[in-house]
This record gives C-alpha cells, sequence and structure tokens, in this order.
C-alpha cells in the first residue's frame, strides 16, 4: 500500500489514499470478473426475452419474461431486482472481506494499523472503496440494461406497469432512482460485511455469513410465525423495487426500504468502528 | 486512549440509534391519537350532509379487510388500492398486485381498464353521459337520503356516536343499530363521515360476539387537493391488446327478450324475502333436488364431448356439503348450514336455499314457508 511507504509526520492526503485503494481493487481479477459478468447478464437476459416461444400463459397472464420482452422501462428493473438478490450482494462482500479480513489474512493489515493514518481513516477509506465497488457495479448494470432495453423494443416502449407511456427522459430517471435506491440497500449489506471482515482473518467466512445470512432472511420472511420478525430484515423491502414502474409511483414501501438500509449502515459501520478501535495491531 | 473511549461511545451510540431505528418502522404508523372535538350534528343532519355532498377532487388509498371466520381469507393478497378524482367525475383507480397492476381510468367519456398481468387494455366509451349522481331516478339525493333514513329507523337506532380520526382527518362517526327486536348475527354498521367534505371514510360491519370489525372498508390516506390532469387521461400503450366494449356487449340485443329470460330464470327459482328490516331472509327453490342438479350439471358439462353421460351419478353432492357444512334436520327437512360471522346459509336435501344475516333458527323458520 502507497499509505505505508508515507513519510511518518505528514498527513497522506485523502485523495490519494482513495484512489490507491481504489486502483487496489480494481486491480484484482476476481472484480473485474464479476463486473464483465454483471455487464454481459442484462444484454444476455435481454437477448433471451426475444427467444420466448410462448409469451402468454394459458390462463392468459403474461410470463414477467414476456411482459419484459417488449419494455424498454421493465428490462433495467428486473434486471437489477435479479441482481439485487446475489450478484451485487456478492461483488459487495467480496470486496469487504478483502478490504480487511484479506488484508489480516495477507499479513498486510498490520503494516496499514501502524502506519500514521488513524484507524477512523483507514476505515473510512476501506468503506469508501466497497461503496464505489457496489454503486458502480449497480449503475454499469442498470444503464447497459436500460440502452439493451432502447435497443430491443425502441422508445416508444417505456411502459409503466400502470400502463402509461414515459418518455424517455422520465423513463431514464425512474431507472436511475431504481439504481440508487438499490445501492444504497448494497452499501448496507456491504456496512454489514465491512463489520465481519473487521472481526475476522477469514475473508471466506465473511462471504459465507453475508451470503448465508441473505439466503437465511429471505427464508425467515417466508414463514408466516415470525411476521413480528419481517420488519428488521434488510431483505423485507426489496420485492417493493417495483413500485418505481408504477404511475405515479408508489413511495410508501421504498421509502420504508431505504430507512431500513439506513438504520443497517448505521449499525454495520458502528460495529466495524468499535471493531477496529479496539484491535491489536 | 481519551480518543479511542470517544469513539467506542461514539460506535455504541450508532448501534444504538440503528436498533432503535429499525425498531421505529417496525412499528405500524398511526398511533392512537385522541379523537377530534367536532360541533354537534344530529344524525338526520349528517345523513342529509352525506347525501348533498360531491366528491371532491381528492388522492388516497383505501383498504379493505374482513374477520368473516372463513376458513380462507377471501381479501388476502389485495393490497390497498390508490384512488384519485379531479372533482368533475373523473376518477382514477389503481390496484396493484405484486408485480403488476390493474388501473382503471374514467376520463369523462371513456372508461379504460388495463391489466399489466394480461397487457390488455379494454375501452368503454359511454358517450358524455356519466352516471351522475345528482339525479338518481328522478330524484334530489336529499330526499333520496331523507327516506332511507325513514326506512332504516323501522328497524334500527341511527345515532351519532361520538368522533373518530380516520386517515388523519377528523370524523364522525354514524352508528346504525339493529333494534333489539331484530334477530341478527350484527351487532352495529358504523360510517365514519369526513368532518369537512362529509365523504364517509371508513365502513365497519360488526358482528356480535367479535371486537374486531368483521368487514372494514377505510381511507387509509386521504389528500383533499388538486389533481393533476394527467391522471385522469388514458392512452393504450404500444404492443397492449385494445378491447372495445360497447354498451351492446353487456346486454342481448332485444332487451325485452333478455328481460324475459331473467324473469324466467328468477320464477323458476322461486325467489323470495321472508321476514323485513335485519331479519330479511333470501329463500329459494332450486329445479330438482341437489344431487340431480349436480348430475344435470354434470350432463352438460359432458354432454358436448359425446360421452361420459353417466359421471354425474359419481359426483356425490351430498359428501361435499357434508365436509363444509353442518348436517341440521328439522320439521322442514333435512339441510346443510354455513355460518360465517355475518351471515347463514342453508341448503336442503331437496333444493331449498336460505340466506340471510340471522341465526341459524330464523333460517329454519323461513325455509318452512318455501313450497
Amino acid at each position: 500500500m502507497t499509505a505505508q511507504v508515507m513519510p511518518g509526520p505528514v498527513r497522506a492526503p485523502i485523495g490519494r489514499l482513495l484512489r490507491s485503494e481504489l486502483r487496489w481493487i480494481y486491480r484484482r481479477p476476481r472484480t473485474l470478473i464479476l463486473l464483465g459478468l454483471l455487464a454481459l447478464y442484462p444484454i444476455l437476459f435481454g437477448i433471451g426475452t426475444q427467444l420466448v416461444d410462448a409469451p402468454v400463459r394459458a390462463n392468459g397472464d403474461q410470463s414477467i419474461v414476456a411482459a419484459v420482452a417488449g419494455n424498454a422501462l421493465m428490462l433495467p428493473v428486473i434486471v437489477l431486482s435479479t441482481t439485487m438478490i446475489f450478484f451485487l450482494p456478492l461483488g459487495t462482500t467480496m470486496t469487504a472481506s478483502d478490504a480487511l479480513a484479506g488484508e489480516a489474512s495477507h499479513g498486510t493489515l498490520r503494516g496499514l494499523l501502524l502506519a500514521p493514518v488513524s484507524r477512523v481513516r483507514l476505515l473510512a477509506i476501506k468503506a469508501f472503496g466497497v461503496a464505489v465497488v457496489s454503486a458502480a457495479a449497480a449503475l454499469m448494470t442498470s444503464l447497459i440494461a436500460f440502452v439493451t432495453g432502447l435497443v430491443i423494443a425502441g422508445p416508444g416502449s417505456l411502459v409503466s406497469i400502470s400502463g402509461t407511456t414515459l418518455p424517455v427522459g422520465e423513463g431514464l430517471w425512474r431507472v436511475l432512482l431504481a439504481t440508487g435506491w438499490v445501492i444504497v440497500q448494497m452499501w448496507a449489506v456491504g456496512a454489514i460485511a465491512l463489520a465481519v471482515s473487521a472481526s475476522t482473518e477469514h475473508p471466506l467466512l465473511v462471504l459465507a455469513s453475508v451470503i448465508g445470512g441473505l439466503f437465511v432472511f429471505g427464508l425467515l420472511s417466508t414463514i408466516p410465525v415470525l411476521d413480528w420478525m419481517h420488519p428488521f430484515l434488510i431483505t423485507e423491502s426489496w420485492d417493493s423495487i417495483v413500485d418505481v414502474l408504477r404511475d405515479p409511483i408508489l413511495s410508501e414501501n421504498l421509502v420504508t426500504g431505504l430507512l431500513r438500509a439506513v438504520c443497517y449502515i448505521v449499525i454495520g459501520y458502528s460495529l466495524a468502528l468499535a471493531r477496529m478501535i479496539t484491535k491489536d495491531s | 486512549m481519551n480518543t479511542k473511549k470517544a469513539v467506542l461511545a461514539v460506535a455504541g451510540t450508532g448501534v444504538l440509534a440503528g436498533v432503535v431505528g429499525l425498531g421505529v418502522l417496525a412499528i405500524p404508523a398511526g398511533a392512537d391519537e385522541p379523537p377530534p372535538v367536532l360541533p354537534q350534528i344530529s344524525a338526520d343532519q349528517l345523513v342529509d350532509s352525506v347525501a348533498n355532498a360531491k366528491i371532491p377532487a381528492l388522492a388516497g388509498k383505501v383498504s379493505a379487510s374482513e374477520n368473516l371466520g372463513l376458513p380462507i381469507k377471501l381479501l388476502d393478497g389485495i393490497g390497498s388500492a390508490s384512488v384519485w378524482s379531479d372533482g368533475q367525475n373523473r376518477f382514477r383507480a389503481t390496484l396493484p398486485g405484486k408485480s403488476s397492476e390493474k388501473t382503471f381510468v374514467e376520463d369523462g367519456g371513456t372508461l379504460w381498464t388495463w391489466d399489466s398481468q394480461k397487457n390488455t387494455v379494454t375501452k368503454f366509451a359511454h358517450g358524455d353521459k356519466a352516471v351522475e349522481p345528482g339525479k338518481l331516478a328522478g330524484k334530489d339525493p336529499a330526499t333520496i337520503g331523507k327516506e332511507a333514513l325513514t326506512w332504516v329507523r323501522q328497524y334500527s337506532d341511527v345515532k351519532v356516536d361520538g368522533t373518530a380520526r380516520v386517515a388523519k382527518r377528523p370524523a364522525y362517526e354514524l352508528v346504525v343499530t339493529p333494534k333489539p327486536t331484530e334477530r341478527t348475527l350484527l351487532r352495529e354498521i358504523r360510517v365514519a363521515v369526513d368532518s369537512e367534505t362529509r365523504l364517509p371514510l371508513r365502513l365497519q360491519v360488526l358482528a356480535n360476539g367479535q371486537s374486531d370489525p368483521a368487514l372494514k372498508l377505510e381511507f387509509t390516506e386521504l389528500n383533499v387537493g388538486p389533481q393533476d390532469a394527467k391522471l385522469f387521461q388514458f392512452t393504450p400503450p404500444q404492443g397492449a391488446t385494445v378491447k372495445e366494449a360497447t354498451k351492446g356487449d353487456h346486454q342481448p340485443k332485444d332487451p325485452a327478450e333478455a328481460r324475459k329470460g331473467f324473469q324466467d330464470m328468477i320464477s323458476g327459482l322461486n325467489l323470495k324475502t321472508v321476514g323485513d328490516g335485519w331479519d330479511t331472509t333470501l329463500v329459494a327453490k332450486l329445479p330438482g333436488d341437489l344431487n340431480s342438479l349436480a348430475g344435470k350439471a354434470q350432463e352438460h358439462a359432458n354432454g358436448q364431448g359425446g360421452f361420459g353421460g353417466g359421471r354425474g351419478k359419481d359426483f356425490d353432492v351430498t359428501s361435499l356439503l357434508k365436509s363444509f357444512g353442518k348436517e341440521v334436520s328439522g320439521p322442514w327437512g333435512t339441510g346443510y348450514v354455513f355460518s360465517t360471522k355475518v351471515a347463514t346459509a342453508l341448503v336442503t336435501t331437496d333444493g331449498r336455499v336460505a340466506v340471510g344475516a340471522v341465526p341459524e333458527q330464523v333460517l329454519t323458520e323461513a325455509i318452512g314457508q318455501v313450497k
């Protein structure tokens, strides 16, 4: 790390630290492979919808794939809603596990903890890295999906599920809104992952516990007896991303989901901070 | 070391704040507020003002819930519907599904229905003669309101029972209670009327021996004020199937013939009411007994295929009824009773039917009058 070679008394400029962290992340082949897969996914999804033989089921209902086929607004949101349950949390958690646990397992974290960078600052830099990766991944995926949808179905096909046709600008705004919402959810996942990452030396443990935890949350939310617990689960409002497709937007559940994610971010970073500050160097 | 303690204190506060925040989000909004203080009003004045009220420009959310005591929840899975009005007889309503939506737009001349799951638009052009709530059956609404109130008062007590807050709006509670002589399962019907617009904001049907309303229909959100004109327009989207419905589709070509067919069906059923007020029971005589009816239905269904005519005999209606209802018998015959919190139905083996918001005993009395 460049932070290590900084001369003693001089404080390292924050911009340089952040840039170095990002360079570190984006040089990892696993990051690039995952981003590549995420970029391909909406294109394959878009082409795939054109190849469905039976767009209408026997009961007259459209399958969700058929509904996406001719709709440039639906494609990015459905792509986001399917990636946010696995691929995006995977990328976020992977980066978070490398950030602290990974460095600890290589023995490089010790150097960072001894370096003239305060631990709060170090955590902030790591958190920044995780946040940028998850935001960039989500934004890239949804924009590629939006363009794919426009190419396949044309600009007249931005149809909300309320049946209104939206102009391209309004459609793009909806897609960006959905993307921003997903990014905040991923930041919440990243905050928890970073807290786990700060408490262990095994990067795989971070990946297993966070991705496993998300699956357990998904399972718990299907058990009606535990409905008192459901509002505490971050995954609870992930279905409401389709509400951006309604016209006018049904904001109630989206706002609740956003606030829930913010609570998770606060809890995650507080735990990570407590662990960092008490860590032996 | 002081900074370390300070940072730990911040972290601890952060965890606590986050957990408390999640807890607050888990608590359903709309905590109990004291009922508002409103000027006194008599039941007659209130009913009169409701009958004269015009629907203003508004946006709101309506939710329905039931607690009828049926094995399945009828209204489960129906989220809260959103409604809009521009105050000039143009309306919009949406019924959201999990990842779909049904939209209804009344633009003043055409009623549009959109189903996102079927990707289908139904267009019903009714001209500009939209339903004018001002003139129903040639009477002005105030008269209708008065007549209805007089009729209701024969069997019930009508009074204004305090105030309530519905969708954060102050409202009067109008309560209709059956007279003690009425034999019904219902305890009371409560209607919350908005103090300002005089719109009914909430309808609750309460049954005997049940604290939760058996049926509840209410505004959970209501904002009165001008609405975006775009909400009341609809253009079928690209790629959607558009079906045109005209008035002709809803009724057969010759109205006289249609009326005759309907009358034949009704007279065939011997449909009539027994009792009055809250005790009113609807009774009917089906043509034939239960098993032969089921057999006929089966034959009809199978007849088009040209084979399998004997299947009707395999289908045992009695065992099906037994599994859902309770078997009862009396001087009037043998039958099965189906009860919910608000209504009871009785079907006899020889094909007589009685339905009403009454206990079983009233039904067995009524069914004796059917020949």
